[in-house]
């Protein structure tokens, strides 16, 4: 790939009536301070309703996220 | 250096304050009044505590507002790296992306930003997508 010089790097989207998803190779650390780095993708929580937070487990399906 | 950007030193260390960078997570003062005081003026005051729990608390500020450096190494260390591209997940709070990233609203446009963002999780900001405090006083819980 022509971007593995650029070294760390995040592609974040605000996905409508969705979660944040982030995408790229960075670092990630969660609540309980537990990191993990790499080359990765996630979608994390925006409705607040998940129950498997962070990450978004289809909750804004049923409650809806504000814009 | 922010021309607002201060420094305290207890000899050992130095504590770096930004405050362009805080976004008022108040765990600094909720950890360790006796040195993080906003009441009081200098509002850091380095002989409130020993110099390990004021690092320990300089370390769980979660936009690097705060940082710190031995005074030893403050002469011979290289500036940190501020490239790499980091993501972190406030307790009951937003999530916080700092370093090398792009973001893209819901229509897919890509919104400027500076060298942090911090998002909301709980779905209550008037601000949306970002945080503006309001997990607190919905009292948001990221459990």
């Amino acid at each position: 790939m022509e971007n593995e010089s650029k070294g760390s790097s995040a592609e974040v989207r605000i996905l409508q009536n969705g979660p944040i998803m982030i995408k790229g190779t960075f670092s990630f650390k969660d609540s309980s301070g537990k990191i993990t780095t790499g080359e990765q993708e996630l979608y994390l929580c925006r409705c607040g309703g998940s129950a498997s937070k962070p990450w978004c487990d289809g909750t804004h399906n049923k409650i809806g996220v504000p814009d | 250096m922010d021309k607002k950007d201060k420094k305290y030193t207890n000899g050992e260390i130095t504590v770096f304050w930004k405050p362009a960078k805080c976004i008022h997570a108040t765990t600094c003062y909720r950890e360790l009044i006796e040195v993080f005081n906003p009441r009081k003026r200098p509002w850091v005051n380095m002989d409130g505590a020993s110099t390990e729990e004021i690092i320990r608390v300089v370390r769980l500020c979660p936009t690097q507002a705060l940082s710190f450096q031995y005074n030893k190494d403050i002469e011979t260390e290289k500036p940190r790296e501020e490239n790499n591209a980091e993501v972190r997940v406030m307790e009951d709070g937003p999530v916080i992306i700092t370093g090398n990233f792009v973001i893209y609203d819901t229509d897919g446009k890509q919104i400027s930003h500076k060298k942090m963002t911090s998002l909301c999780r709980c779905g209550n900001s008037n601000d949306l997508p970002y945080c503006d405090g309001m997990h607190r006083k919905t009292g948001f819980t990221g459990k």
